[in-house]
């Protein structure tokens, strides 16, 4: 079943009172978030937003990508991100070196992601619920596995020495290294995934491969290979967050769940299948997320609720899901 | 009336082990002890949430994995009527039954133009978004440390008393999943099962139908959250973690989907195993993760397929395959031949 055939699309002339609507509302709450919260601190939650976004984006990306060729929803990408978290986290202990932890971390997901595709899934390829049900398992193996190596306490990565601590630029505006640096290397890796997308071989035929993966086999590509490389992509990504969240939000058993929710509401609104929606929905997930949690914390799972629900009426596929 | 005599052999041992199942359940509390008999009852309230689940994974296709959202309102309904306030049953009982109804409607208003993956999704963050509140709205759900002070009626306040108070309820509702998945209505969501294109073709709105059919689920889901938060006399954020709400779909597979019957031995096996292997060892869900993936990869067809295959192969040559295992969880009508090739 492709994309458009599940969902009904909102015909052209209701778009732009959408729109219209959109902005009126979100002028009105900007409006109101600015009477409740100084400048500056509504500046740092801005940043505070979009690098929570960031991560976001890094799981959203790889879960994006494997769902649009494989029509995988890997359930089992929270999962990832705990695991390689902690990977890259006990690696950074021993070595004493970030980089190589979030090396570690991503690979050793990349290898339970080739293990879960080639072993687990390749057996049920086609079935789409059976291979979402076992992603499911999969997540709770992972969770309680983690949870039996790396116990219960929180943990935190140990961040090298340039990035610890906050800059000051203007004065008066404190704000910690460590953020600025997750926020710059996300456009960085957007910035390299949109070029690979657009202006390389292998992103017209991941781009093709979404779009029609029959004619893409057809034509000579071996689409088993893509697959496999999608999901060693996401699962190294996925892990490699883990890595990097962990700098930011302290690992714990449960935020497998957790940052798996954040990482379907991402594609939920950005919609599936689409680099730029992640990238959207990561942005507007992750400035919900702090502004909800600086203005109303005891509600801030809920703030998710509401763009999700109007974004599901009006747009099924998500602001940037492919309607055909 | 049918005669005795003009039923088919598989309609007499079927009735005839319904008989047997109901003298049993009517026995235990006379022949077994305390921990078995809340084990029990904690089956018959687990058989009824996988029942609901069911209604919608296995009669109309859509899997969610968002339904303890709706189990899990009605007991915080319970719980903060009965340790917030100083409302009596009637209330507690009355407030749990509206607050589970309405999540179930707001559920379905959300999810009923979606399918398929999109479905499960979107169920998922439900479920979770309930799980961020009952964390977090401290006033209202008291976060980590639950609701406590819930009490059960004062007239079953026993185990055995509450067993059977169960027990009833489950019997009824039981009786009214059998008619309402016979029903026109049942019908409806086969339909949607096996090609909601096509039932949208022959005039019903399908995206109605959903959210009708989360009102009916969100019933007996709401049925089995009063009965379950007054089983535990408690209610906390674990009640509705994804593992409340994937559980029972576990339950409905691995019995056999898109039965009734099914649900309620996948409740009794889980519950049982799970009580046990608690007992013996820690790692509880990595077990239940792996039974999981082992199921799904190569036990679809659950206990009740096997069963009826077998039965239908040796003994009642020509009978039907029992459950919808294929239409659910094999493969969608327009798999591609190139993906499903092994190797």
């Amino acid at each position: 079943m492709s994309v458009a055939e599940t969902v009904t699309t909102t015909p052209r002339s209701g778009r732009l009172k959408v729109a219209a609507i959109t902005i009126v509302g979100i002028g009105a709450l900007v409006a109101w978030v600015l009477t409740q919260m100084s400048l500056v601190s509504f500046f740092a939650q801005v940043l505070n937003g979009l690098s929570f976004g960031a991560i976001l984006f890094f799981l959203a990306a790889g879960f994006t990508m494997i769902f649009g060729l494989m029509r995988i929803a890997n359930l089992a990408h929270g999962g990832f991100y705990l695991m390689g978290g902690y990977v890259g986290i006990t690696t950074v202990l021993v070595t004493g070196n970030f980089f190589l932890g979030l090396l570690a971390g991503g690979a050793s997901i990349m290898v339970l992601g080739v293990f879960a595709e080639r072993i687990l899934l390749r057996p049920i390829r086609g079935l789409e619920k059976p291979e979402v049900l076992l992603t499911i398992g999969l997540t709770f193996v992972i969770g309680d596995l983690s949870l039996a190596v790396w116990g219960g306490d929180p943990r935190q990565v140990q961040l090298p020495e340039f990035l610890k601590g906050a800059i000051n630029p203007f004065g008066t505006f404190f704000y910690p290294k460590y953020r600025l640096f997750v926020l710059g290397f996300a456009i960085v890796l957007g910035g390299v995934l949109f070029y690979i997308d657009r202006r390389t071989k292998i992103g017209a035929i991941v781009r093709a491969g979404v779009d029609d993966r029959e004619t893409v086999a057809a034509l000579g590509i071996n689409i088993k290979a893509v697959f496999t490389a999608a999901f060693m992509f996401g699962a190294f990504v996925a892990g490699m967050s883990g890595v990097i969240g962990a700098g930011i939000l302290a690992l714990l058993p449960g935020q497998d769940f957790e940052i798996l929710l954040f990482a379907l509401v991402v594609v939920i609104i950005g919609g599936l299948g689409s680099l730029e929606g992640a990238a959207l929905g990561a942005a507007v997930v992750g400035l919900i997320d702090s502004f909800a949690k600086a203005l109303v914390p005891e509600l801030s799972f809920f703030t998710l609720f509401a763009p999700m629900a109007i974004i599901l009426m009006v747009r099924p596929t998500g602001l940037l899901g492919k309607v055909q | 009336m049918t005669r005795w005599n003009e039923l088919s052999l598989t309609r007499k041992v079927q009735l005839g082990l319904l008989a047997v199942a109901a003298v049993a359940a009517l026995s235990i509390p006379f022949v077994a002890d305390t921990f078995i008999i809340r084990l029990v009852t904690l089956s018959l309230v687990s058989a009824l949430f996988a029942m609901s689940i069911d209604l919608m994974a296995g009669y109309a296709g859509l899997v969610t994995l968002g339904h303890a959202g709706v189990l899990g309102s009605a007991m915080y309904g319970v719980g903060y009527v009965a340790s917030k306030t100083d409302g009596g049953i009637a209330l507690q009982i009355v407030v749990g039954f509206v607050v589970g109804m309405i999540m179930a409607a707001i559920f379905g208003l959300m999810a009923m133009r979606s399918t398929g993956v999109y479905f499960i999704m979107i169920t998922i963050a439900q479920g979770m978004i309930i799980w961020g509140l009952a964390s977090l709205l401290v006033n209202v759900t008291g976060a980590e440390n639950g609701l406590l002070g819930i009490r059960r009626p004062l007239r079953v306040t026993s185990d055995v008393d509450f067993y059977f108070l169960v027990l009833a309820v489950f019997a009824v509702c039981s009786i009214l999943l059998f008619i309402v998945v016979r029903s026109p209505f049942g019908q409806a969501l086969k339909g949607m099962r096996e090609s909601e294109s096509r039932m949208r073709m022959l005039g019903h709105n399908t995206a109605f139908l959903k959210f009708y059919m989360f009102l009916v689920s969100g019933f007996f889901a709401t049925v089995a959250g009063i009965l379950l938060v007054y089983l535990n006399e408690f209610v906390s954020p674990s009640d509705v973690i994804l593992g409340a709400s994937a559980i029972p779909v576990l339950m409905a597979i691995l019995g056999g989907i898109g039965t009734l019957i099914g649900p309620v031995i996948g409740a009794f096996v889980i519950v049982f195993l799970r009580n046990w292997v608690s007992l013996e060892l820690e790692r509880w869900p990595t077990l239940m993760g792996l039974i999981f993936i082992l199921v799904v990869l190569f036990a679809r067809e659950g206990l009740v397929g096997a069963i009826a295959a077998w039965w239908y192969r040796r003994i009642d040559k020509g009978g039907r395959p029992a459950t919808a295992a294929p239409s659910v969880l094999g493969a969608p009508d327009h798999a591609e031949v190139i993906l499903t090739e092994s190797g």
